[in-house]
């Protein structure tokens, strides 16, 4: 490609400088400091926001936002890869139309489809109505509630990415594979599965940041007995507490640093994130 | 006197029957299958019926009406809100698709090294946490305030669209980069036509499928975005999300708005199998000529 063209990246340098890493050094200044809002005029150096971080509410939200993400992050590896593998073995000869059918429930808008979950998570509702069922089913505000919304809003990424490792993977291998005497289970643990490592990945960390960090899940399917640390800075930002939350935020930070750095040791140039 | 020994089966040969263990695994991963997908759609199955219930309660269905898809745009508020969320992702998505690919290509001019470098730090509002994006970006907004005061609103919104979908666009055309001829552009130059007109006629035909495929995720990821608009659009200047969640804190979600979520989900459905349909008349008729 021409040299000349290396014009059209360098702005793009300074926006991603301007809108990307300055904040994070503004977040790092805020968390140690007293400030009214973001007015500096008052604002003193402080480590009062650290002492905060040994309250109680706060280290549960970190423990709970991990044990969640992790969690979701299983289940979603198990289901997904099932149904990744599925079709990929299958023998539809439109196997793009099977991925659309998969991804397309992420095409409307996420607040509605949490709500129409919390909806069917009620001790009434239509379907209770259909079935007339009058027991109490209900499992809104409790752990597996909130779970079960994070897996179903974020397992589309998981499958997409393993697919998309799977895809890639030689068939001649697989024969080879069969040729050499491994019986198909073998084939799978000893061949497929860590060849589709990359796409296992990019696709764990694709689910696990977003049910780790989002706010609006666990506010509406834990009816607010479940508070994640989305909810905590959420709620720190909407008190104007702007230190606290840039603290927090600039840890979970480091959480997300620690991804990027997997993903660039596994994936280069960032192939398999789409 | 020759002894006649039994006929080896095969199973002391070691060969273990399968065939019966490997239908059961067929059925059941199919029926697996499909439940995971029944699970995935199960929401957007709410939203549809919700949507033709006479009664405005979520929890009883009264009789089937159509009545909300009618009044769609009768609420103002929601109609503002739909009108801004589209003209936000459209306006994000046509920057993102001509600025992606422009600084995809310049991405793409640096050595592998830098490259490298770039695409790590491209990777950043990709990965980063929703939240701490809208909360950077609204700080970084927040410093320009005392030299543009009215800067929070539609402005400080589509900047922030087109700071998370350029990092998608990007992504998808530099593979397509990688698959073109390197000589594709030499060539064109000994030809004598300038760079730039070299680029528009010669490598943006050959990396079309990269930019649609680009443009297409930028719109997905900007028309459903809540948590990064939340906190950058303006007092007032409310997208479909920030509309819908405010709505849900006062509990006074109207049911057009299913119908309208309905709607959007059967139209994307008919346009992805519709255009299927015709890729694959298409080739059809690429193989008898």
């Amino acid at each position: 490609m021409n040299k000349g063209f290396k014009i059209f990246a360098k702005p793009y340098i300074v926006w991603l400088a301007l809108l990307a890493i300055l904040p994070m050094f503004v977040m790092l200044i805020l968390a140690f400091m007293y400030s009214e809002g973001l007015s500096f005029e008052e604002a003193y150096f402080t480590f009062f926001q650290f002492q905060m971080l040994g309250e109680y509410s706060i280290l549960t939200a970190f423990f709970n936002s991990f044990l969640y993400a992790t969690i979701t992050t299983v289940i979603s590896l198990v289901l997904g890869y099932f149904v990744a593998y599925n079709v990929h073995k299958s023998k539809f000869k439109n196997k793009f139309l099977i991925l659309t059918i998969l991804i397309l429930p992420m095409w409307s808008n996420l607040l509605l489809r949490i709500e129409a979950l919390g909806n069917l998570m009620e001790p009434n509702n239509i379907i209770t109505q259909w079935l007339n069922i009058n027991g109490d089913l209900s499992i809104k505000g409790t752990m597996p509630a909130v779970i079960i919304g994070l897996v179903l809003t974020y397992m589309p990424f998981m499958i997409l990415s393993v697919y998309t490792a799977l895809e890639k993977i030689d068939y001649s291998l697989e024969e080879a594979a069969l040729d050499l005497g491994l019986t198909p289970m073998q084939k799978f643990w000893k061949v497929i599965f860590p060849l589709s490592l990359k796409g296992v990945a990019t696709g764990s960390i694709l689910v696990f940041l977003p049910s780790m960090s989002g706010f609006a899940i666990p506010e509406f399917l834990g009816s607010g007995n479940i508070l994640l640390i989305g909810n905590v800075i959420e709620a720190a930002f909407r008190n104007m507490d702007y230190n606290l939350g840039s603290l927090l935020s600039v840890i979970l930070l480091f959480v997300i640093l620690g991804a990027l750095i997997i993903v660039s040791k596994v994936d280069k140039e960032g192939e398999t994130l789409l | 006197m020759t002894k006649t020994y039994p006929r080896a089966t095969l199973k002391e040969y070691g060969y273990k029957d399968y065939s019966v263990l490997k239908k059961i695994y067929k059925v059941f991963s199919i029926v697996a299958v499909i439940l995971i997908v029944i699970g995935l759609y199960l929401s957007i199955i709410m939203l549809a019926i919700q949507s033709v219930n006479s009664s405005s309660s979520v929890t009883s269905f009264n009789s089937f009406t159509l009545k909300w898809y009618a009044e769609m745009f009768s609420v103002r508020s929601l109609k503002t809100a739909i009108q801004n969320t589209i003209v936000t992702s459209i306006i994000a998505t046509i920057l993102a698709t001509m600025l992606g690919t422009l600084i995809a290509v310049g991405i793409y001019s640096f050595e592998k090294k830098k490259r490298q470098a770039i695409m790590l730090f491209n990777n950043i509002p990709l990965l980063n946490a929703d939240i701490v994006t809208g909360i950077s970006l609204m700080l970084v907004f927040s410093m320009l305030l005392p030299i543009f005061p009215y800067i929070f609103g539609p402005t400080t919104l589509i900047m922030a669209h087109l700071f998370f979908t350029l990092p998608y666009v990007i992504l998808s055309v530099i593979p397509k980069l990688k698959e073109t001829d390197p000589n594709l552009m030499d060539a064109a130059l000994d030809l004598g036509v300038r760079p730039f007109k070299a680029l528009r006629k010669v490598i943006v035909p050959a990396i079309t499928a990269g930019i649609f495929s680009g443009m297409l995720l930028a719109f997905t990821m900007s028309i459903d975005d809540f948590v990064i608009s939340y906190y950058t659009t303006g007092n007032g200047f409310d997208n479909l999300s920030i509309w819908i969640y405010g709505s849900m804190g006062r509990k006074s979600l109207t049911p057009s708005v299913y119908a309208f979520s309905t709607i959007l989900t059967l139209v994307t459905m008919l346009t992805m199998v519709g255009y299927q349909w015709f890729q694959r008349k298409g080739r059809k008729v690429h193989v008898k000529r």
